[in-house]
């Protein structure tokens, strides 16, 4: 930039049409990217706002589509079956953000050291997070067969017997557990890679000084460790609770939602209202809301980044 | 740069003073046995694939036998590679990995160059564009998606290959994680470059891409995996064998009244073949650094 304000004024025509490439260079790089977002990201974001106010179905039909306001939004929240799967998903989360936190956050604790074979170690816990959820499903619904699968046969010789073979996916009071199960299991290794990254972020200094204060390696961790993560585990956090308000794919691949909708969730709840019942406006109003919760945790995020100073 | 990182030895966390060998072994024979325990389930989808009787795949689940197979056979492979009719596994493979390929490839160029240009252009209204791709990765995927299949159908694409790759190229998150990338590189190299007369695209193409082969490896491993795993967009795109791809396609096991996980779990082990590829061969520059620093912004 400064050797434009420079030799501007030495040869003003082609230094003008230098700029002028340039920019028309600038806009040809930039217009693929802006375009595909435009279309097929903020168009239907909008489009799902004003299609919420409207009693538009899935498949055109020969009436006129209505506008009908709030309608959508006031169905959706006076149906018992859309609180159902807010608390499912909120108990899932408050499941899944200790079991799945809590691995990651160990694994990278014991990957974070001087080993030998530490790429090879490192694979082996990212393996289950490069697994697609349907092969999970697939893995995991051997694992819970009832009444002699293997996580009952674990249980089982675990307790000596004492506990009744459980099915994990078919009685309401555990499905939900299930699935919180194998989630954390095939997601955890993405978080561990944030929280190696983490680690590798806080400055070794840091370490000596405190060793010189002859400060123990449980104090260690607890006064270097911890704080120096402390942006990381909001932001784990965040994204884990984003991510599990998204729930979807386990649940419509395992339980469909029950038994007894004891696993409905939001998305599965939208899916369903916008393709099996076809009413899309109601659909989209619902995929607003799921916005709006996203959005919040998004800004929950970013109020407490601030706080801590980041 | 990312090499230097990782070949480093790790700064330490809890334990430092283990400089005895002994201890050192014993910890990494834990970690071993803890990181085999992790992979245990994948372990066993990769015997329990290579079993004939499906009966016998249930009954061995709870046992050691799980871990073990006598009379290996790739039976139920061949049973579902096929390209065409009830079981065509080898076309839902081949058409996930033409989604994929597509997807990656064009992402990382589109993404790059709109990262690069925010980094380094001087297009006027730049913060703004940026600022609004930040804003743009609050949307989740699935909030726009009702409008999308509507657009989507319209326009004809059902059934396509163009519908399940083409929504996906452009993301916010790479734009910016590019842009993080190409921000932190020293100013010195694009003014030097500049100087010497090279328009911003060569020194975007010839300079800063080689550069940024971390920025390119993460982005396609996350890309990649994010593309293979995709299942709720495919289900309502398409109806066909056509474009089908294999998540989709393993799913449809499930509705069936009896189950054949013999033949799940071959396709299973199928659709980890490429990404754990993929993985491989970028986790040398899968810097997590990199996308550490990048995703707190």
């Amino acid at each position: 930039m400064t050797l434009q304000q420079t030799s501007a004024p030495a040869i003003p025509r082609s230094g003008r049409r230098h700029d002028r490439q340039r920019f028309w260079q600038e806009v040809a790089m930039i217009a693929p990217a802006v375009l595909l977002l435009a279309t097929f990201l903020i168009t239907p974001f909008l489009l799902s706002f004003w299609t919420a106010m409207t009693n538009q179905p899935l498949v055109p039909r020969p009436t006129p589509v209505r506008f009908v306001g709030l309608l959508n939004f006031q169905r959706v929240f006076t149906d018992p079956l859309f609180w159902t799967s807010l608390w499912n998903v909120t108990r899932f989360t408050v499941w899944v953000l200790p079991v799945q936190c809590g691995l990651a956050f160990l694994t990278a604790l014991l990957l974070h050291q001087k080993l030998p074979m530490r790429n090879l170690l490192r694979g082996m816990f990212f393996l289950p997070a490069i697994t697609s959820m349907v092969v999970v499903c697939v893995i995991w619904g051997t694992l819970f067969q009832y009444p002699s699968g293997p996580l009952n046969q674990i249980v089982g010789f675990l307790s000596a017997g004492a506990i009744q073979p459980i099915d994990w996916l078919g009685d309401p009071n555990w499905a939900m557990f299930s699935i919180v199960l194998l989630s954390a299991w095939q997601a955890y290794g993405f978080q561990m890679i944030i929280y190696l990254a983490g680690l590798q972020g806080i400055p070794e200094e840091l370490y000596d000084a405190a060793r010189i204060d002859g400060a123990s390696a449980l104090r260690r961790f607890w006064h270097v460790t911890m704080p120096g993560l402390r942006p990381t585990h909001v932001f784990v956090l965040v994204i884990t609770t984003i991510q599990a308000f998204k729930l979807y794919t386990q649940v419509a691949i395992l339980t469909q939602g029950g038994p007894k909708e004891s696993t409905e969730t939001v998305v599965h709840y939208m899916v369903r209202a916008g393709f099996e019942e076809q009413k899309l406006g109601y659909a989209s109003a619902v995929s607003v809301i799921l916005f709006v919760i996203v959005l919040l945790i998004a800004l929950l995020q970013r109020k407490l980044l601030r706080r801590f100073d980041v | 740069m990312s090499d230097l990182v990782l070949s480093q030895p790790a700064p330490l966390a809890i334990s430092r003073g283990n400089s005895k060998t002994g201890l050192r072994i014993v910890q990494t024979v834990c970690i071993f046995i803890i990181a085999l325990v992790m992979i245990s389930p994948l372990f066993m989808l990769l015997i329990a694939s290579l079993k004939d009787d499906r009966f016998r795949i249930l009954a061995d689940m709870g046992s050691f036998r799980a871990f073990w197979v006598n009379d290996p056979t790739l039976s139920n492979y061949r049973e579902i590679a096929n390209f065409s009719g009830e079981l065509a596994y080898g076309r839902y493979l081949f058409n996930s990995l033409v989604i994929l390929v597509v997807t990656v490839v064009s992402g990382l160029i589109i993404n790059s160059m709109a990262g690069f240009v925010l980094a380094w252009g001087s297009l006027r209204g730049k913060a703004i564009l940026l600022a609004l791709v930040v804003a743009l990765y609050v949307i989740p995927q699935e909030s726009i998606i009702m409008p999308l299949v509507v657009m989507m159908s319209r326009a004809g694409l059902t059934d396509t290959f163009a519908v399940q790759i083409l929504p996906w190229v452009a993301s916010p998150l790479y734009v910016f994680l590019f842009y993080q990338f190409f921000a932190q590189l020293p100013k010195e190299l694009y003014e030097a470059a500049e100087m010497d007369g090279a328009s911003i695209f060569r020194i975007y193409r010839s300079i800063y891409m080689p550069l940024s082969l971390p920025a390119l490896a993460t982005v396609s491993i996350l890309m990649g995996i994010e593309s293979w795993n995709q299942y709720l967009w495919p289900t309502l795109v398409t109806q066909t064998d056509y474009a089908r791809p294999i998540a989709v396609a393993i799913a449809t096991f499930f509705g069936q009244d009896s189950i054949y996980w013999d033949r799940a779990m071959a396709a299973s082990v199928l659709m980890m073949i490429p990404v754990l590829i993929l993985y491989l061969a970028f986790q040398r520059w899968f810097v997590s650094s990199f996308v550490g620093s990048a995703v707190k912004g």
